[in-house]
């Protein structure tokens, strides 16, 4: 397989280390409109292709895959040349600006009988793919609540970069930067989510200090959102305020709940304790610390055998996406699947200007 | 006063550790000074300036370094730039936009506005060290690092940004004269940096053993920089800025422990952490990154080999000495660090 890189930004670093781990993957080149970027890229990862021109790169490299990490706005321009060549496509979150957008792109692709994936990475690192075997299994029962939620640190290193220049592509989508997050926490719900148009409503607000006077101040730093299906509801939280920083998502079903901790990359059921009274407490106790000593013990033999990289979730995705385009298996995620989150997506930050809610 | 050329200079970075006592080193001098911000930066955040903007001796511009417009806007009227700005954190590519693809507008802008200097504050991090023997000297003459990208992400975007601006200097005639100074300390920025040791798992890790730091306090390296602003004759010169009686980074932990906090620290031979090193880029490359390699032989042959450090060329060429002694800087600058500690500051 051969595979390419356009967008040669922090993440394509994840991307190129992730796609050498897979077998029979070689990145073959890297491309970027700006010639430095897509130099440090190829100089540091030693990719053997550099390219500014997109077209070029797919004349001369040819790729069977390319990894989109450019931002949003630019992913249907680059999907089409991509679907019109005959050339794969990994799209990184969000997967277009707009729901015309995503639709466009893949009706694109399916026209020219290529394959596009949608970057939701997170929701294939093994702790929500445990979770979901889980309720595969029937563990957990009908589900009945969903419930994501996503911190992020808005003086981490993206969020000064897009914090310190008010030209940042981050601010010029819809909902500016929980829009560009907003993409994994419902990648976690969705898969819970059986209603085509669920209702939903959302709440924005700014509870940091306004400080800019320009764009930089206009995004929701906080978001709660509520959808409503037929018969499964969920939530989903993006703050910038909570502490600690993290991403988890706990369902809740007839049977039984269960957390999958994307940070800590652990998975909790709560089942209960059937013991009376008093009882109860320690036996409920007991199998919170069962279920501990059970995931340290994981963690702690996976590092051991070199098995806990930051992007497991990326390389998961990717490898099942390559078995894919090799006609060896599955689209891990449907390409309507991207336009349903586009939707979604949509739904939230139309609703959360609608109520022209803050703080 | 104005400079050498009758103009205002245009100071990059202004409000960083550097660049606020570059600003006030101008502005003592009697020089008339534009300091270049982030869009959005409030001048109001560095309050020793309000007398200065008051008296218009000092102005201030708002730019991106990703619109040429306002770049050009901030350029009127300038005659030489003190370019200080660079990324310091964040991930190599992050780090190369912000300071190589930054740099690259301010070059063009420069040239297109006719500055007659551009004074780019590079970094020990572009010199070649690696291949330099132990105990050798570092000075102008070592070549530019080979394979920056073996180094960390700073020195790699950095010796892009002299890279390029090199070819700026060659190609389209930009006034270069190029400032490298060594690791800079001083209040607000602290001496005790990784060439002496850094704290892993609560431990400090003492690295650096009896090598000698290639320091320069604040105020001597933006005296030097205010020199190669405005001696004549010296575009297309590099010089590499370090102070006088450098000490080594053993005494500098001495002084650290009996004045700032007695923190306990466990001593790292070189040979020790070049053996460590090899140990975490074979992990590294073995394992597809599981750990980073934060260490290389590479890495640790440039920072920790032991060198000796030049400023012969500085002091000839730039008519500059440091005015504040070595010993004095020390002190002036632990004094701060237990200061803001409460005498309890770990390293």
């Amino acid at each position: 397989m051969k595979v390419a890189i356009v967008g040669c930004g922090q993440f394509a670093d994840a991307h190129i280390q992730e796609v050498r781990r897979i077998p029979g993957a070689t990145v073959v080149a890297v491309c970027d409109l700006n010639p430095h970027m897509a130099e440090q890229a190829a100089t540091r990862l030693q990719v053997p292709g550099r390219y500014t021109d997109l077209s070029n790169m797919l004349d001369e490299a040819r790729p069977d895959v390319v990894h989109v990490t450019t931002p949003p706005a630019s992913h249907l321009a680059i999907g089409r040349m991509l679907a019109a060549r005959g050339v794969h496509a990994y799209i990184e979150k969000p997967f277009t600006s707009t729901l015309a957008e995503a639709e466009e792109l893949v009706d694109l692709a399916m026209r020219a009988g290529v394959l596009l994936c949608v970057g939701h990475s997170y929701a294939f690192d093994s702790a929500f793919l445990r979770l979901r075997e889980q309720h595969a299994a029937g563990a957990l029962g009908d589900v009945v609540d969903v419930q994501a939620s996503m911190g992020y640190n808005l003086a981490g290193p993206f969020g000064a970069a897009m914090m310190g220049d008010p030209t940042h592509w981050v601010h010029q989508l819809p909902g500016g930067l929980p829009h560009n997050n907003i993409s994994h926490p419902v990648s976690l719900v969705m898969p819970f989510l059986v209603d085509e148009h669920p209702a939903v409503v959302s709440r924005g607000m700014r509870l940091r200090r306004e400080r800019y006077h320009d764009i930089r101040d206009a995004f929701f730093d906080e978001l709660r959102v509520t959808i409503a299906g037929a018969r499964t509801t969920a939530s989903i939280r993006f703050t910038c305020a909570a502490r600690p920083v993290q991403l988890f998502c706990t369902v809740t079903g007839s049977a039984a709940q269960a957390t999958a901790s994307l940070d800590g990359r652990s998975l909790h059921l709560t089942t209960g304790a059937p013991l009376p009274g008093p009882f109860a407490r320690v036996q409920w106790t007991y199998r919170a610390h069962q279920q501990t000593r059970r995931e340290l013990w994981r963690h702690v033999k996976g590092l051991a055998q070199a098995r806990l990289h930051f992007f497991e979730g990326l390389h998961e995705l990717v490898s099942r996406f390559y078995l894919a385009i090799d006609g060896r298996g599955e689209m891990p995620i449907p390409m309507p699947e991207a336009v349903r989150a586009a939707r979604l997506i949509e739904q939230i930050f139309s609703a959360c200007q609608a109520t022209g809610a803050t703080s | 006063m104005t400079d050498a050329t009758g103009g205002r200079l245009l100071v990059t970075g202004a409000t960083g550790f550097l660049g606020r006592r570059q600003v006030r080193r101008l502005l003592d001098g009697g020089w008339s000074v534009r300091a270049l911000l982030r869009p959005g930066t409030d001048p109001a955040s560095v309050p020793e300036w309000a007398e200065d903007l008051a008296s218009g001796r000092l102005e201030v511009a708002h730019a991106s370094f990703s619109d040429a417009g306002q770049l050009r806007s901030a350029l009127d009227g300038i005659r030489v730039v003190l370019h200080l700005a660079a990324s310091k954190s964040g991930s190599a590519a992050a780090q190369v936009a912000n300071t190589v693809v930054g740099s690259e507008q301010l070059y063009q802008a420069s040239l297109a506005a006719g500055t007659s200097r551009f004074v780019l504050v590079s970094s020990f991090g572009v010199i070649g060290a690696s291949q330099v023997a132990r105990g050798g000297l570092i000075d102008e003459q070592v070549p530019m690092e080979a394979q920056a990208e073996r180094r960390d992400p700073y020195s790699f975007a950095k010796h892009r940004q002299e890279a390029l601006a090199w070819k700026y200097h060659r190609e389209r005639g930009l006034p270069l004269v190029v400032v490298r100074p060594g690791a800079v300390f001083g209040p607000g920025g602290s001496i005790m940096g990784p060439r002496i040791g850094l704290r892993l798992f609560g431990l400090f890790l003492h690295l650096g053993g009896g090598c000698t730091l290639p320091l320069t306090y604040v105020d001597n390296c933006a005296d030097a920089i205010v020199q190669a602003g405005v001696v004549p004759g010296i575009e297309g010169e590099t010089f590499c800025v370090v102070d006088d009686d450098l000490p080594t980074s053993r005494q500098v932990l001495r002084r650290y422990r009996r004045e700032v906090a007695p923190i306990g620290f466990v001593p790292v031979p070189f040979f020790a952490l070049r053996q460590l090193a090899g140990v975490n880029e074979w992990y590294s490359a073995k394992t597809s990154n599981h750990l980073p390699a934060v260490f290389t032989p590479y890495k640790v042959d440039a920072m920790w080999k032991g060198h000796r450090y030049s400023n012969a060329k500085a002091k000839a060429r730039l008519q500059w000495s440091p005015r504040i002694p070595m010993d004095d800087a020390i002190g002036i600058a632990l004094r701060a660090l237990a200061a803001s500690s409460g005498g309890r500051h770990g390293a």
